[in-house]
């Protein structure tokens, strides 16, 4: 009982955030923390519960940003339109891409997905009488507020979570996981591998589809290095999803919020923070340090992953329990 | 027809570069499983080195090589030893670690290289740098027939160690067949370190190589790393053979798709390949022969 | 509990301290959006640096009545999501009053978008892509040439002396190369030029051996090159390898002018012209002192991304002192009016053709002669004289 008593505290504040909080900065990134919530849970589903490594995520979000966008530019519809259609055409483009690579296993997997979104977005920087190349597309947005935007995504968060744990729960989610731990013993039970593998990766698309449309309603513009981007959005995607921890249903959410936070926090500086301690203490060298600090957050997500993967396998909430007692022990020992 | 010659011999000569790269990847998928996605990144790495070495000391290139090498094998087994070895006893749900590891240390390597020598692009001109000859209205660059030469050499090198010394047939062991080869007493941690160490020697090389006739900044590894791993699959898994065709293909085939489709597609002609590969030839050459 | 008793007397003291600084002279707040970090760094760092010399000049000069302004300049990241994070800061949090800055087309697309639906003038200092001032967005201004007019110089001088009769355009995948190919590709076509190949190449190529080879056979007049510096580097290099001998190379400003190309290209950069939009011996006030006193103060020489920055400051001084009320839209107000000169050039806003409050100003064509950049067209404005026909590279 006491599980619900937590998730509908952390419902409310969540939904209570806009007012709580009522900087539009900090608003702006908690959406952005819940459009990673979106599409790391959408990993988690076929890479950390089905086993199946995804390296190409920014496929199906890229999928869906463009169909939105592609909406609004060329038949003149109002992009949240993009929000159902994207979500299912990168439901649908799961079917030929899955066709193509699951026949691989582990790492090949992998490869093949990067391969593919690689591929994608050479196709969106080519294709200029469709997608315009690299001028991109410029989506003016709904509402200047971003509240309204705030509860979209909240309620797109909120229903991916939803839906993985659902999923997990049931049959369905049993044959998954029975896929990640041996696919071949599955497939000696008669569990038809290659359809829940394409079950799973569908619904997966879905989710990463829906946030990409999110993406371009919020932002207003995307070109082929954006919305296609390796290393912003599928690795970022794995990032979340391993730091948070792989195959659990929170973990996605604790990856979200850390990823975002970790890097806004670099960027500008601890939030303006080094820059303000520079100014009143009129040390010099605090403008060097805030460069330093600026340019560092890739390579503290470089570290984060490094540290996670020796430590803390299954992530903060796999591994919540190493995590406990790393933590107290330490404070122990000081006191 | 001088477009088609001078299309084959780039795309030979960037191959021979390119077969250098992927031996490094196949040693190391070949007798530890891992695609290590930092490949490209301890190419920089290298060609770093091999910066530091001539903007500083004046060292050609040429010579620089009896640096990089050894260091970068000296990185690759620090890696092998303290972050990719420990994986194996970690107790994790996806078995893919390995692989998320190495991108993780790739993005180190990356930004840390970008820390010391910020984004700027360097770049090293030697004397030779942009000569090149002239025969029959094709041009061979200097410096791009001199790193095929090398590349062979290190090549006939490569194979010698595997095939004639105890360690190289070890490693052979290892790759065909881990287990079997711990049961006959070799020590497959010990081993696999070596060949990190090695991989990270061929890769190596071959950017201390590319140096003169390219340029280098922090973000250069990622599409090196790519074309290692399409070479690699070309070639087929643990195949050194195989990635000497792998790269000579990858050369041939983006050279010519950059003359007669558009260089614009050139790097998506390599992606093309790889997954074709992927999905009709997944043994890569290998499979059709029997090496 | 004593270390936190310390804390809060730091914190305390603090706060005191900056709210004191605070009432002082109550600065102005504009802000500044640059790649300071990631692959344009070098790009950033220079207008970084070019907008603080101004204003400092400024400030010390007595402000806008007694005012300092302060610049909040955030970093981009080269990243159009990463820009519009940063300008939602400056925006909502240090709630400035206008908003400067932007070098590469596609990050300030997407800026100026969000400038223009927040209403807060947007005065654009180097992002290139003509249809940044295409849009009708009121609240855009830009002080640089869009690069649809980069070769302006070029076609004057292609038009007089070279009258070639066919050409070859090779050009960089990016917003800046695609605009820019297809804009030259209209000019040639209106000067009755052929242009017999015409390719898109992905940045950090290795080899551009097989599509120069093609370009050799076509035998073209002119080749022209939208480039970054090391593919310009590169482009060169090669192409005196291939031992490829048009009448003329010319490179569409930005990789071919800066020090990094020769010191890349060495001999291959000799006799190679380009387009570019400023040089220190323009006789615009301030622009030589500018030049000389960028190189003594950082070492390294400054180059048109530098005026433009330098320049913009001075715009958004002389605007702020001119504004009746400091507010976005008293600011805009001022800007629209604005008749200035500067260091970059002469700056007004006007509209012509689809473009909407853009600074009309001539460009340049310079010429690598010796290792060193000469100015060679047009004719009042001349370092040294052109030189043309440019010998082949087995001279």
């Amino acid at each position: 009982m006491s599980q619900y008593y937590g998730r509908l505290l952390l419902l409310a504040i969540m939904v209570a955030f806009p007012w709580l909080v009522p900087h539009p900065y900090y608003q702006h990134l908690m959406i952005l923390v819940l459009m990673w919530v979106a599409i790391g849970s959408g990993w988690n589903l076929i890479s950390g519960y089905t086993g199946q490594v995804l390296f190409g995520a920014a496929a199906f979000f890229g999928l869906g940003a463009y169909t939105a966008a592609l909406l609004a530019e060329k038949l003149e519809i109002s992009a949240w339109w993009g929000l159902p259609l994207g979500g299912i055409l990168a439901a649908l483009f799961a079917f030929p891409f899955g066709w193509i690579c699951f026949r691989l296993r582990g790492p090949y997997f992998a490869l093949a997905t990067l391969a593919l979104n690689e591929i994608m977005r050479y196709i969106a920087t080519s294709w200029e009488s469709l997608t315009d190349g690299m001028v991109g597309i410029l989506v003016m947005q709904t509402f200047i507020s971003k509240i309204p935007y705030y509860y979209i995504a909240l309620a797109i968060a909120a229903g991916s979570i939803l839906a993985v744990e659902l999923l997990v729960r049931s049959r369905l989610g049993y044959y998954f996981v029975s896929i990640r731990e041996d696919q071949d013993a599955a497939e000696s039970m008669g569990i038809n591998t290659l359809y829940y593998k394409m079950v799973s990766l569908t619904i997966s698309a879905a989710m990463m589809g829906l946030a990409g449309a999110l993406y371009t309603n919020y932002m207003g513009f995307v070109d082929p290095n954006v919305v296609f981007a390796l290393h912003d959005i599928s690795i970022m995607a794995i990032l979340v999803g391993i730091v948070g921890g792989v195959a659990t249903v929170y973990g996605p959410a604790v990856g979200g919020f850390i990823m975002v936070a970790l890097s806004e926090l670099f960027r500008s500086g601890f939030f303006g923070g080094l820059a303000g301690l520079g100014k009143a203490t009129g040390w010099p060298f605090m403008a060097t340090v805030t460069k330093y600090v600026s340019q560092a957050h890739v390579l503290s997500f470089g570290i984060l992953v490094i540290l996670v993967i020796l430590y803390l396998p299954n992530g903060i909430v796999g591994d919540w329990d190493v995590l406990k007692r790393a933590l107290l022990f330490r404070k122990r020992q000081a006191s | 027809m001088e477009v088609f010659l001078q299309t084959l011999v780039a795309g030979i000569l960037k191959g021979g570069l390119y077969a250098l790269i992927g031996m490094g990847m196949t040693l190391i998928m070949g007798v530890m499983g891992i695609i290590n996605l930092a490949h490209g990144q301890m190419m920089m790495v290298a060609m770093y080195v091999t910066y530091v070495l001539f903007h500083y000391m004046g060292i050609d290139p040429y010579y620089a090589l009896v640096v990089s090498v050894p260091s970068l094998f000296l990185l690759g087994i620090v890696i092998q030893k303290y972050l990719l070895n420990p994986l194996m006893k970690v107790e994790s749900i996806l078995p893919e670690n390995q692989v998320l590891m190495t991108v993780g240390i790739g993005m180190v390597l990356t930004e840390i290289m970008r820390f010391i020598f910020t984004s700027n692009y360097v770049s090293v001109r030697t004397s030779y740098s942009s000569s090149a000859w002239l025969a029959g209205g094709i041009s061979f660059s200097v410096a791009l027939c001199i790193a095929f030469v090398i590349a062979v050499a290190l090549t006939i090198g490569l194979f010698w160690f595997l095939i004639k010394t105890d360690l190289g047939r070890s490693i052979r062991a290892v790759a065909q067949d881990g287990e079997a080869a711990q049961l006959m007493g070799i020590n497959a941690g010990k081993i696999k370190v070596i060949t990190m160490g090695l991989g990270a020697g061929l890769v190596a090389a071959a950017g201390t190589l590319l140096l003169p006739i390219y340029y280098l900044f922090p973000d250069i590894g990622g599409p090196f790393t790519r074309r290692a791993f399409v070479i690699t699959i070309l070639g087929g898994l643990g195949s050194t053979v195989g990635a000497i065709f792998g790269g000579l293909t990858l050369g041939l085939a983006e050279a010519f798709g950059a003359t007669y489709i558009g260089m614009e597609y050139e790097d998506m002609i390599g992606l093309i390949i790889f997954m074709l590969v992927l999905l009709f030839l997944p043994a890569g050459f290998k499979g059709l022969t029997k090496v | 509990m004593k270390k936190t008793a310390n804390w809060l007397a730091i914190i305390v003291a603090s706060t005191l301290i900056c709210g004191g600084l605070a009432f002082a002279a109550e600065p102005i707040k504009v802000g500044v959006v640059l790649p300071l970090t990631g692959a344009q760094a070098k790009f950033g760092e220079i207008e970084k640096n070019s907008f603080l010399m101004a204003l400092e000049a400024f400030n010390k000069a007595g402000g806008v009545n007694g005012r300092p302004i302060e610049l909040l300049i955030e970093d981009d990241t080269g990243k159009p999501d990463v820009g519009r994070s940063a300008v939602e800061k400056l925006i909502s949090q240090d709630k400035v009053i206008f908003l400067t800055g932007g070098y590469s087309s596609e990050v300030t697309y997407a800026i100026c978008q969000m400038a223009q639906q927040r209403k807060i003038p947007f005065l654009v200092t180097t992002g290139s892509a003509d249809n940044i001032t295409e849009k009708g967005w009121d609240y855009v201004f830009r002080i640089s040439p869009p690069v649809s007019e980069y070769p302006k110089a070029l076609l004057s001088f292609l038009k007089e002396v070279v009258q070639p009769k066919t050409v070859a355009i090779l050009y960089e995948n990016s917003l800046f190369g695609q605009s820019g190919s297809k804009t030259f590709t209209k000019d040639c076509e209106s000067a009755g030029y052929k242009i017999l190949v015409k390719e898109g190449y992905e940045h950090g190529a290795v080899d551009f051996k097989p599509i120069l080879v093609k370009v050799k056979a076509a035998k073209p007049d002119l080749i022209y090159m939208i480039s970054y510096v090391m593919d310009a580097g590169l482009l060169m290099r090669q192409s005196k390898e291939l031992d490829l001998n048009p009448k003329l190379f010319v490179g569409g400003a930005a990789g071919f002018t800066l020090p990094e190309f020769v010191q890349n290209a060495g001999e291959a950069a000799e006799n190679v012209f380009s387009a570019t939009l400023w040089v220190p011996n323009l006789p615009y006030p301030g622009a030589k002192e500018y030049f000389d006193n960028y190189k003594a103060k950082f070492k390294i020489p400054t180059e048109y991304h530098g005026a433009e920055a330098y320049a913009s400051m001075q715009v958004v001084a002389d605007v702020l002192k001119r504004a009746k009320e400091l507010t976005p839209a008293g600011v805009r107000e001022a800007l629209v009016a604005t008749d200035t000169k500067t260091v970059f050039g002469p700056v007004k806003f006007i509209s012509y053709g689809k473009k909407k409050q853009q600074n009309e100003l001539p460009t340049y064509l310079v010429q690598w002669q010796k290792g060193a950049l000469e100015t060679v067209w047009p004719k009042n404005v001349t370092t040294k004289p052109y030189v043309y026909p440019v010998p082949p590279w087995k001279k």
